[in-house]
């Protein structure tokens, strides 16, 4: 039984074994903190019917998880191809949204996909998109990636364009993604000089969307707030009082009493569930585990053979662990209230596919026999031969 | 390979900086539980949120025509966050603010109003009552307007309270037919039966505990919304249901009796038209709505005579009987085993027809056929009550329907006088509506409908459920012993116990009941008095049953008590229907002298010409086609005379509804103020002046 299931692993989940391993595990406790933290949700909407959010968020947990072993199939040279495809379809439904999109909390975000109703971001797409375009845009230009013509301006304009798009309603994924692509642009040996111009062009344009969009008003609001100091908001001082009541081991699973109070207990302020549930271990674990899948992330840029793969394993490694951060930050009040969900713990719908797409892409770059240069492996093979050996 | 090392490099300082802001989670984690810990925790405790209801607005209830019997009408209390309102905003508003509500509520000065709030936004205060006195939907959205108000609940701090009362535009009309909720949500009537539709889906919301033991939404709109509850549209006629109600009571009063409840339904669909029940109060005094005789538990007693209809049905289809063959009643006492059964008529009606025995409601003549018929096996007898399906409950769409009630031969208590006793309505135990039910199939050329109280359940125009009229027996008895049985009815009115409610313009046909009342096993010299029929008799349009409880006086009879009731109900209903009315009315009005024309003064000429033609009144208009007109009594026609309001002056309105004065006065560009109701009586613009645009015009109807 255990022989054929390892067997069965072996020939079906390739890559990094420890990044399946990371996912499956944030994978289960997500599906407990949301069970935990929908009871009021469930209890308010469907007249107590709480399992209906347990199945409809582990379905979606599950068909994450497909999604992501569907994508590790893929050879990752096909995602730079894949990517400005994607990239250039969302520019249309970033803007159909803008305009037809539902509204969520005043700000249009969402498009109700037809015939399955099932609502998403296009945002979700765009920021995949984006970061595996800027990856290839990077890799092709390492040989003259000095130059500011042919190098920088134009991924600088691909970024600007976009960011901006995805601005007009979400100002948070929009900076987290800007951020991301400084990073990543600094990763690929963008020079610092062009890097500070870029955060100089940023900031204009962050201003005119803000004063474009819906949310300008809340954005503005929301960092005054944050920096003045005045006043804890309302989710903040509940959300530290679920992490301060939690002690170092929690008070169980399922015992959260802030989730009643807490708006958004299961995406926005996930953490602070987990810490009232689970304690300081149970936040320090989670932590633990996002870092963990970082740190695998980046070993792939160090064995991978082309600078493309490693570029996009590691554009999409800091995009998620980044949002994750900045999820954490915001419930333990490092940061001004922004909205962001956990990625793979929130109950977030859709998003939970993207999210698989984009580990699917670092496993797929993991893999290494994806790559079209065989006989340049490195040592990040180590690992996997050690575990095919055990 | 240079280039990868370099990337490498990078990839690593940035997973530093990741790791770094990791740890700085961390120690805010750590921080805010051993550092902060207390305060937190002490926040947690003094905080008190709770998600609480928000009321959905329950549903309308409607009357066949749509008129509102009842309705939910929010009313507003207004609080005040002072806190909330910008430096700026509450500086200049305030003043305006103070002034304004000092007018509106009259119980405190302006500057009283001032110091009120100031204090509190001074002091932090979050919520405060301005005044307790609960303000209309109108003010509410006047107030909404008013300085700092106007910013709304997050710009101005302004929270209007909703509270719902529930409105019954007619009073006590239908009152316990509509019924009630409490708050244990336990009831009566329609409110009650229907609140799962009526009462909707509270929303909820996060509210915080505040001093004084008040409860703040934390947030500007509800977690979950409210779902708004569905109207119920009802099959009653208002106007019908007044007219029962007005002539139950009149003979309530008139015969001091206890109690009376009266039923009317369309015969072909079994909409109940009017449904009203009236019971002396507690106090003694007055009459009151209190219990659903009708239907309720209460309302369940022996039918009495009314019953015999039934036992007329069983021997006819039986074949046994015709109505010419003569029985003998004797002196009008009877010996049953034990019992002496007596007829109404001291000394008895010897010997007469069947159809006689019927129309006089002769005990011993139908207690004797019944047992002569099914005597050797009663429960043959028993059988047609299953068959007519009057032994259950019909489960009618209100709740709290009395069961009826009858023997079984077999049963401990069937005794040999058991059943010429059923025979005449007692030892058994039917609701008024039961017994209406069987008459309205007689009527109905027995076919046997359910009577229905509720057409459907809507939202806006979405129509959640409607209710069909439910055939509970295809046919009753033959066609045969149906219209016999129709006869019979109709001969009670006619030569029989209801003699007194035959008239010459429409015939009614049914039945008249005395019972005599058990109480405490015994039967007592207190009377349980109905009649139920329908009219008109050659084509039935609608049953009705009138029951009159304990009448005191002389005559306590069905046919005397409780039959008048019914022809008064009968004749209004006649009279205002006018595809029941065949006869013109023209010779009544025109009988009257001096006639005080009825209503049409001025209007529309082509309207006014279909009116008085459909009624058939003689009228003339020298040329006229169109356009409005006034009226003018000649003689004993009308003459129109062209009204010109087209001229450009003031027009002359007098006598016109409020409808065409609105339309030709602001076509003038006047702005019209009315009160009162009915046609214009006064106009303050004399006819003929020069019309200034915009001018006032006010109007008074009458």
């Amino acid at each position: 039984m255990i022989v054929s299931l390892k067997a069965w692993i072996d020939r079906n989940l390739k890559g990094d074994p420890m990044i399946w391993g990371i996912v499956i595990m944030l994978s289960i406790i997500s599906i407990l903190v949301v069970y935990s933290a929908t009871g009021s949700l469930a209890y308010k909407y469907t007249g107590g019917n709480t399992e209906k959010y347990l199945l409809d968020h582990s379905m979606m947990v599950f068909a994450g998880l497909f999604v992501m072993w569907a994508a590790h199939k893929i050879p990752y040279k096909w995602f730079g191809l894949i990517g400005r495809l994607l990239l250039m379809a969302s520019i249309p439904l970033l803007v159909i949204t803008f305009i037809f999109g539902s509204t969520v909390n005043e700000a249009n975000r969402w498009l109700t996909i037809p015939f399955i109703n099932k609502a998403f971001q296009p945002s979700d797409i765009a920021k995949l998109a984006l970061i595996a375009t800027l990856a290839s845009l990077l890799a092709k230009r390492q040989k003259n990636i000095d130059e500011l013509k042919k190098s920088f301006l134009p991924m600088i304009l691909v970024i600007g364009f976009i960011c901006m798009l995805i601005g007009l309603a979400n100002m948070s994924t929009a900076l987290l993604l800007l951020f991301t692509c400084l990073l990543l642009m600094f990763i690929g040996r963008v020079p610092m000089k062009y890097i500070f111009m870029f955060i100089l062009f940023g900031g204009l344009f962050i201003s005119a969307s803000v004063l474009l969009g819906q949310r300008g008003s809340t954005f503005y609001g929301r960092i005054d707030r944050f920096i003045s100091g005045s006043e804890v908001p309302f989710q903040a001082e509940q959300s530290f009082i679920a992490i301060s009541t939690g002690g170092i081991t929690g008070k169980g699973p399922g015992k959260s009493e802030q989730r009643n109070t807490l708006p958004h207990p299961y995406s926005d302020f996930i953490y602070a569930i987990i810490i009232e549930e689970y304690g300081l271990v149970g936040g320090a674990t989670v932590l633990f585990l996002y870092l963990a899948l970082l740190y695998r992330g980046m070993r792939i840029v160090a064995s991978s053979t082309k600078p493309f793969g490693g570029l996009l394993s590691a554009g999409l490694s800091f995009a998620l662990v980044l949002q994750a951060m900045v999820n954490m930050g915001v419930a333990v009040g490092l940061g001004p209230i922004t909205g962001l969900p956990l990625p793979l713990l929130s109950m977030g719908g859709t998003s939970l596919i993207f999210t698989g797409f984009s580990l699917g892409i670092i496993l797929s770059v993991s893999r290494g026999d994806h790559a079209d240069e065989i006989e340049n492996i490195g040592e990040g093979n180590k690992p996997r031969r050690a575990f095919q050996a055990a | 390979m240079n280039i990868k090392r370099s990337i490498v490099l990078r990839v690593r300082i940035a997973f530093l900086v990741v790791f770094l802001i990791a740890g700085a989670i961390f120690y805010k984690v750590v921080h805010l539980q051993f550092v902060e810990g207390e305060k937190w925790a002490a926040k947690a405790e003094s905080l008190n949120f709770q998600y609480r209801q928000v009321s959905a607005t329950r549903g309308n209830i409607y009357a066949a025509d749509g008129s509102l019997l009842a309705t939910s009408l929010p009313f507003y209390r207004v609080v005040l966050d002072p806190v909330v309102a910008k430096e700026n905003i509450f500086h200049s508003g305030i003043d305006s603010l103070s002034y304004l509500l000092s007018s509106y509520y009259k119980d405190r000065s302006a500057a009283s109003y001032k110091k009120l709030i100031s204090d509190a936004r001074t002091r932090g205060k979050r919520y405060v009552i301005l005044n307790r006195k609960q303000i209309g939907y109108q003010d509410m959205q006047k107030m909404s307007k008013w300085p700092v108000f106007r910013n709304g609940r997050m710009g101005g701090g302004v929270i209007f309270e909703k509270v719902e009362k529930r409105y019954r535009p007619f009073n006590s009309l239908a009152s316990r037919t509509v019924g009630f909720v409490n708050e244990d949500r336990y009831g009566a009537g329609i409110e009650y039966s229907f609140n799962d539709y009526l009462e909707g889906r509270n929303g909820q919301a996060l509210f915080q505990r505040i001093a004084g033991g008040s409860w703040k939404p934390v947030f500007d709109a509800e977690d979950v919304k409210p779902d708004d509850g569905y109207d119920v549209l009802t099959t009653l006629d208002v106007n019908i249901q007044d007219v029962a109600e007005s002539a139950l009571l009149k003979q309530l009063i008139n015969k001091d009796a206890e109690f009376g409840t009266v039923i009317v339904m369309e015969v072909e669909t079994g909409h109940i038209k009017a449904l009203a029940n009236l019971q002396k109060n507690k106090s003694g005094r007055g009459y009151g709505e209190n219990y659903n005789f009708a239907i309720g538990d209460q309302g369940l007693t022996e039918p009495g005579s009314t019953f015999k209809l039934l036992s007329m049905l069983a021997l006819l289809e039986e074949g046994q009987v015709s109505l010419n063959d003569v029985v003998d009643t004797g002196n009008g006492v009877f010996q049953f085993y034990d019992r002496k059964m007596t007829d109404a008529k001291t000394g008895g009606y010897g010997k007469i027809t069947v159809k006689e025995v019927f129309e006089k409601s002769s005990n011993i003549g139908i207690s004797k056929l019944v047992s002569q018929s099914f005597g050797h096996s009663p429960s043959k007898f028993v059988s047609y009550i299953e068959k007519v399906g009057l032994n259950k409950p019909m489960d009618f769409q209100l709740k709290g329907e009395g069961a009826p009630y009858f023997k079984n031969p077999g049963d401990r208590d069937w005794y040999g006088t058991t059943l010429p006793w059923m025979s005449i309505g007692y030892e058994s135990k039917l609701t008024p509506i039961h017994t209406l039910m069987l008459y309205n199939a007689v009527a109905n050329n027995g076919k046997m409908v359910k009577p229905m109280i509720v057409q459907a359940v809507a939202k806006g125009n979405h129509v959640k459920k409607s209710y069909q009229t439910e055939v509970i027996r295809k046919k009753i008895a033959s066609e045969k012993s149906i219209k016999l049985l129709q006869e019979l009815l109709e001969g009670v009115v006619k030569n029989g116990t209801a003699k007194n409610v035959h008239n010459e313009q429409y015939r009614i046909a049914g039945k008249t009941g005395t019972a005599q009342k058990l109480e405490d096993g015994r039967y007592t010299k207190k009377y349980y008095t109905s009649f139920v029929g329908y009219f008109p008799a050659d084509n039935p349009k609608y049953s009705a049953i009138v029951v009159i409880d304990s009448p005191k006086g002389f005559n306590a009879y069905g046919g005397d008590i409780s039959a008048p009731v019914f022809k008064d109900i009968a004749d209004k209903i006649h009279a205002q229907d006018l595809k029941l009315n065949k006869r013109t009315p023209t010779d009544i009005y025109m009988a009257q002298k001096d006639v005080d024309f009825p209503y049409i003064q001025a209007g529309k000429f082509d309207e006014l010409q279909l009116i008085c033609n459909k009624l058939g009144l003689s009228n003339h208009s020298d040329g006229i086609s169109d356009g409005y007109v006034k009226s003018r009594a000649l003689d004993k026609s009308i003459q129109w005379q062209a009204n010109q309001v087209e001229s450009p002056v003031v027009p002359d309105v007098s006598g016109m509804p409020l409808r065409d004065a609105l339309y030709v006065l602001e076509n003038k560009g006047l702005r019209v103020i009315y009160q009162g109701k009915g046609r214009v009586k006064n106009q303050s613009i004399v006819p003929g002046s020069p019309i200034q645009q915009n001018h006032v015009i006010n109007l008074i109807l009458g």
